[in-house]
């Protein structure tokens, strides 16, 4: 596989987005593009390990970093970007870790050798990026206003950040250059949706949890606290609630219906991701960014709103 | 938005919630016994019924098992246990703490470090709840990382509580099953069957069938999605990295290794 160019960068695109979430992934590459940043998979990726693997040492650092040297490895690049915050939290976690761990670093590396895909040992020199900063910081929010043809005037949004975008910075150094998003106050969400000419509404939520690791095992847990944050949200005004990460809209948007079921229709508000916004905002179609993949059928109040 | 259930009967292990010393905000963390409180008492001719005079006798702990703070100390997630002095900051930022009142990481960082196995065991119910949302660690002023002392916590029940493993917390245990053996098995996660198999495991067959579900299904056979899931695959060479990660997982020789026999 070539280097990458300079208006490319490394991509990391996880599973959910590049199956159940596609509307995701899709829309991210598509607003990148248009400002300017060529998103380029790396080849043969493997899951970071989604925090399942915690607790086994170096071997739940090994799986993010196998990426890392994928991407130095074949696309020449440091650095990966990626849009999933769990991802984002487990890469950042392992290069952090084995940074200021050399025992740990040795392991991860032993794992490697074994492993014998690479000829070379890791070394952390590089970092994680979510797409959310990334584009905030390589690009900013002037660039974003340059590409809007329509604005979305008279659409109220709830930006939800959830928790590993920007916690723990011991980890994501989110107030940290280059990053310099506020840790418990994160605003370049805020500030990309007022670019698009939309509205944000305060509710109170914005970094609370969905139920994080125990969505799966924990309903009952996700669905108390995805219902709190849903109806905050709608009790503030918003139309839909915009997120970063893949596993957030597992909880908030794929089980809705059921949350709905069991507390009712305050809980009951579309939800998107903050690209797709970006994307209708920039000129692409409602179908180019795939609001009909949204179990919670935002296309009702983006039709209503005239967009 | 409480979630525990304040039958007390049913709060597994945990004491009863007595109507003396009830405004104490971690009442479940003390004995009855020990909290003395009269129900009507004047002083002086001053009124002092009730939670004026509440006073909690102070418990001596003796048996502290040092060899179990070191075994915790020697993995990765319990590594900084040695820093945590108490504050309770974990406690006060906690996602789970407001659903579930006996879920408490100060206390159960405190329980580890005084190596209080008899303690921890009246907490396995609720110990396993905690949602990785890292405010925790976000806060800690000692960078203790509590978040994932929680995974730690998980180790030592996982090890020194096998049966109360494989009654409490089976479904806990045979998601995070599913989820290993798609991970270093695959190299990549199958959501669709993780989804299947985790509500399967729960004993949600029959909701699985149902309207949400179908609904659900219905719609990512027709926009294509559930294909893509088909499509995902294996990274190429997988298989290497599988064996090492196996090897490494093999020769750990901390509590990281301890296999709970689900
Ligand atoms: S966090 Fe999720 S989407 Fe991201 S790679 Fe891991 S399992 Fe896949
Ligand atoms: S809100 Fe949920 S999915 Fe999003 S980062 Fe937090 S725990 Fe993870
Ligand atoms: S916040 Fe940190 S130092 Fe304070 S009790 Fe919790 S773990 Fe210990
Ligand atoms: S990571 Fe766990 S212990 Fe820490 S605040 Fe979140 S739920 Fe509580």
């Amino acid at each position: 596989m070539d280097k990458l160019k300079e208006n490319q960068a490394a991509y990391y695109p996880g599973c959910a987005l590049l199956t159940i979430d596609r509307a995701y992934n899709n829309s991210s590459k598509l607003v990148s593009k248009k400002m300017g940043i060529e998103l380029v998979e790396i080849p043969d990726y493997n899951c970071c390990g989604i925090g399942e693997m915690k607790s086994k040492g170096a071997a739940s650092m090994y799986m993010p970093l196998r990426n890392m040297m994928i991407a130095k490895n074949k696309l020449g690049s440091k650095n990966l970007i990626m849009a999933c915050s769990v991802c984002y939290h487990e890469f950042s976690r392992s290069i952090t870790r084995v940074k200021e761990n050399q025992n740990e670093l040795s392991a991860v590396n032993a794992i490697f050798k074994e492993a014998g895909e690479f000829n070379e040992e890791y070394i952390p020199d590089g970092e994680a990026r979510h797409i959310l900063e990334f584009l905030y910081n390589e690009k900013g929010v002037e660039e974003v206003k340059k590409n809007v043809v329509k604005p979305l005037k008279g659409l109220k949004v709830a930006p939800y950040y959830g928790c590993l975008y920007s916690r723990p910075s011991m980890y994501t150094f989110t107030d940290k250059k280059p990053k310099m998003d506020n840790s418990e106050r994160p605003r370049f969400m805020h500030e990309f949706l007022e670019a698009l000419g939309a509205e944000t509404v305060f509710y109170g939520n914005e970094v609370q949890c969905c139920g994080g690791r125990n969505v799966v095992q924990d309903e009952e847990t996700s669905f108390a606290l995805c219902s709190q944050t849903i109806s905050k949200a709608k009790k503030a005004g918003a139309d839909v609630i915009a997120l970063i990460c893949p596993k957030c809209a597992g909880a908030l948007d794929v089980n809705q219906p059921k949350i709905v079921e069991k507390f009712g229709k305050d809980s009951k508000l579309p939800i998107v991701y903050l690209t797709q916004l970006m994307a209708l905002a920039f000129g692409f179609s409602k179908k180019e960014a795939e609001f009909s993949d949204m179990i919670s059928e935002p296309l009702k109040v983006l039709n209503e709103k005239g967009f | 938005m409480a979630l525990e259930k304040h039958d007390n009967k049913n709060l597994g292990g945990g004491r009863p919630v007595a109507e003396k010393g009830e405004h104490i905000v971690a009442r479940h963390l003390i004995e009855d016994d020990n909290i003395k409180e009269e129900k009507n008492l004047v002083i002086d001719g001053v009124d002092v019924s009730g939670r004026w005079n509440t006073f909690i006798i102070s418990r001596v702990n003796s048996d502290f098992d040092r060899s179990f703070f070191e075994e915790i100390k020697k993995t990765v997630v319990g590594s900084r246990i040695n820093r945590c002095w108490q504050c309770g900051m974990c406690t006060a930022s906690c996602t789970v703490t407001p659903l579930y009142r006996r879920f408490n990481p100060r206390a159960f960082i405190y329980m580890m470090q005084l190596g209080n196995l008899k303690e921890l065991k009246k907490y396995i119910d609720v110990a396993w709840r905690c949602v990785g949302c890292y405010k925790c660690s976000q806060r800690c002023p000692k960078q203790v990382n509590p978040a994932e002392m929680m995974e730690a916590l998980a180790l030592v029940i996982k090890k020194y509580f096998q049966e109360e493993v494989k009654t409490k917390l089976k479904l806990d245990e045979e998601v995070k099953k599913i989820y290993e053996d798609m991970i270093i098995g695959h190299g990549r996660l199958d959501l669709a069957k993780l989804h299947t198999s985790a509500m399967q495991k729960s004993g949600k067959t029959k909701e699985l069938f149902g309207k949400i579900e179908r609904g659900a299904i219905l719609k990512m056979l027709k926009d294509g999605r559930a294909f893509s899931v088909l499509r995902l695959g294996k990274p190429h060479n997988w298989s290497s990295s599988k064996e090492a990660i196996e090897n490494y997982l093999h020769k750990l020789n901390t509590i990281e290794n301890s296999e709970a026999g689900v």
